[in-house]
């Protein structure tokens, strides 16, 4: 079973979570703090980390920035009830797998908490029309065009994300394979964190990371 | 409940040509003395009628004979009259009626609630009323019932006017209590919200964002007045259809853009695509998505429903030929249905950018 960490710091949202994923994944320790998270996932070395984008002593990005150095292998999905681009996509920077919106259902929380853990990037619609949005507008910055842009496929299925479809409904339209769908999502997560665009840098920087 | 106003005057001491009435007067009016003095002077051209009133506020700045004043002050009146050449019977009355009312206002009677009459005032100008009516209704049958309308209008009169303050205190009151409701609800919730979270600026304004959209429409009304931009509209198009088919709708944009009439209309019509969706689909979840590219806007609206055959569309599912199609249509723009029986529908909308008809 899935060994989970929930750091939020509204106690009936953490409550809400552990009912509904009771039985799924094993919930082994909570925190409502950055002070508290960082200690306490280094200590019990959980395969996924449930973050809220906001706590009261900083950024759910504060956490990850505590955590990586020493349990790479930790994987965050950052959960949120924030419309604001630049929330989302700082904490997707600092290195999140996925995002999700705290509106998600039990199943759709399940089986993304799962794909994070199998290692897969995890892609809320709205995510995915933030990310179109960054890699089509403003300048890229760097030099390695690859990193700068996305492919014609990539945004085909950032499209389909944000349209609602999921990844079995997306490789079904695209005729791909879901580990081909998953791929794309991959690899543009990983644009998104290398990619040093001017509106990605531009967020990141409202969010004091850069 | 006002009240009637009572000029005040004083006799000036410094400019003076007799008692210093025509000063005052013109202190308490603002205007040159000079012209007062004029106004006084043409005025007892008039049967007199300016020396009288001189006397009168003379009389009446000493402020212990306020009766003698309004003797002299309905003197002067009738005088005034007279010399225009108004029959005497009318005369009589007018200065009679003007010297009550005086006397009323000078002891300070106004019509508020419990406000009390100086009873010799409104004798009086009851008489003076009386004998004017007299002689302009040329008919005595007017008199006495004119005069009993007038003395139970006086009596009256306040009555009815505390009882429409009573109106207007308790509609003010249930007014104050929704408010407070309305206000404890939203918000009060919106501003611990915010200081809580008062550090988080982004989070704040979105707070706030939302929490003025919410205030807008309950004061305002409902509409897209408020929304000046493509997302917002279409964020409160999704908060409206949620609300109302207590459905969930997930909102993704990409991009946006101030809003003009033919992307009103495409909100229209994505409004319309999500209300079929939450009324016929029976999924528990519709995705929207709103894409700003240069050339053109689209709006997917999209359920994992029931679908349906778009070829054996009955008569009653007209909304999407009318509210969806050629909304679009005549806008300038296009929209394009993908659904069959089991598989869900999705509506895809798009406008070209720039000034289309």
């Amino acid at each position: 079973m899935i060994r989970v960490v929930l750091v939020d710091d509204h106690e009936l949202f953490r409550a809400g979570v552990r009912g509904e994923l009771a039985g799924l994944v094993d919930i082994v320790g909570e925190a409502g703090t950055v002070a508290d998270a960082g200690p306490l996932i280094r200590e019990l070395d959980p395969d996924v980390v449930l973050l809220d984008v906001h706590l009261p002593d900083g950024g759910g990005e504060a956490v990850i920035a505590a955590v990586a150095p020493e349990r790479p292998a930790v994987k965050f999905l950052a959960l949120s009830v924030s419309d604001a681009a630049e929330d989302v996509i700082a904490v997707i920077r600092a290195g999140a797998r996925g995002y999700v919106t705290k509106t998600i259902s039990r199943d759709e929380l399940f089986d993304a908490v799962r794909r994070v853990s199998d290692g897969d990037a995890v892609f809320s619609p709205r995510l995915a029309g933030f990310v179109l949005d960054a890699f089509r507008t403003g300048e890229p910055l760097g030099a390695d065009e690859e990193l700068e842009t996305l492919t014609p496929r990539e945004r085909e299925v950032l499209q389909l994300i944000a349209r609602g479809y999921l990844y079995k409904e997306i490789a079904a339209r695209l005729h791909l394979s879901v580990k081909t769908v998953e791929a794309h999502v991959s690899s543009v997560l990983r644009k998104l964190q290398l990619s040093t665009r001017h509106e990605l840098t531009r967020w990141a920087q409202e969010r004091r990371l850069v | 409940m006002t009240q009637i106003p009572v000029l005040q005057f004083q006799r000036n001491e410094r400019d003076r040509v007799v008692a210093g009435i025509c000063g005052g007067v013109a202190d308490a009016l603002g205007v040159d003395p000079t012209l007062v003095r004029l106004v006084f002077a043409i005025l007892a051209l008039a049967g007199g009628a300016g020396i009288l009133l001189y006397f009168a506020l003379w009389v009446w700045t000493g402020g212990r004979h306020p009766v003698v004043a309004v003797l002299i002050l309905a003197l002067a009146t009738m005088g005034l009259l007279q010399a225009l050449g108004v029959p005497t019977t009318v005369v009589v009355g007018a200065g009679l009626l003007v010297g009550g009312v005086v006397l009323l206002a000078r002891r300070g009677a106004t019509l508020r609630p419990g406000g009390s009459f100086f009873i010799p005032g409104i004798a009086l100008a009851m008489a003076g009323a009386v004998v004017m009516l007299d002689h302009l209704g040329s008919s005595r049958h007017f008199v006495a019932p004119g005069a009993l309308a007038g003395a139970l209008a006086l009596v009256l009169g306040p009555w009815f006017w505390q009882l429409a303050a009573e109106r207007t205190e308790r509609i003010r009151l249930a007014e104050r209590a929704e408010m407070a409701a309305r206000i404890h609800d939203s918000v009060l919730q919106t501003l611990a919200l915010v200081q809580r979270d008062a550090d988080d600026a982004p989070r704040v304004r979105a707070l706030a964002r939302r929490q003025e959209r919410e205030l807008r429409r309950w004061l305002y009304g409902r509409g897209y007045d408020g929304a000046t931009t493509l997302a917002d509209a279409l964020a409160d198009a999704v908060a409206d259809v949620e609300e109302a088919h207590l459905t969930r709708i997930e909102l993704a944009t990409s991009g946006d853009t101030p809003l003009d009439d033919a992307l009103g209309e495409l909100v229209l019509a994505a409004r319309e695509a999500m209300v079929n969706a939450a009324k016929h689909a029976g999924s528990d979840e519709i995705s929207v998505y709103a894409e700003v590219e240069p050339p053109s806007v689209s709006v997917f609206v999209r359920d994992r429903g029931a679908g349906f055959d778009p070829t054996t569309v009955a008569a009653d599912r007209r909304g999407i030929a009318d509210s969806i199609e050629s909304r679009v249509q005549r806008a300038g723009g296009s929209a394009r249905i993908t659904t069959s029986p089991g598989n869900g529908t999705e509506v895809e909308l798009t406008m070209p950018r720039g000034g289309q008809s």
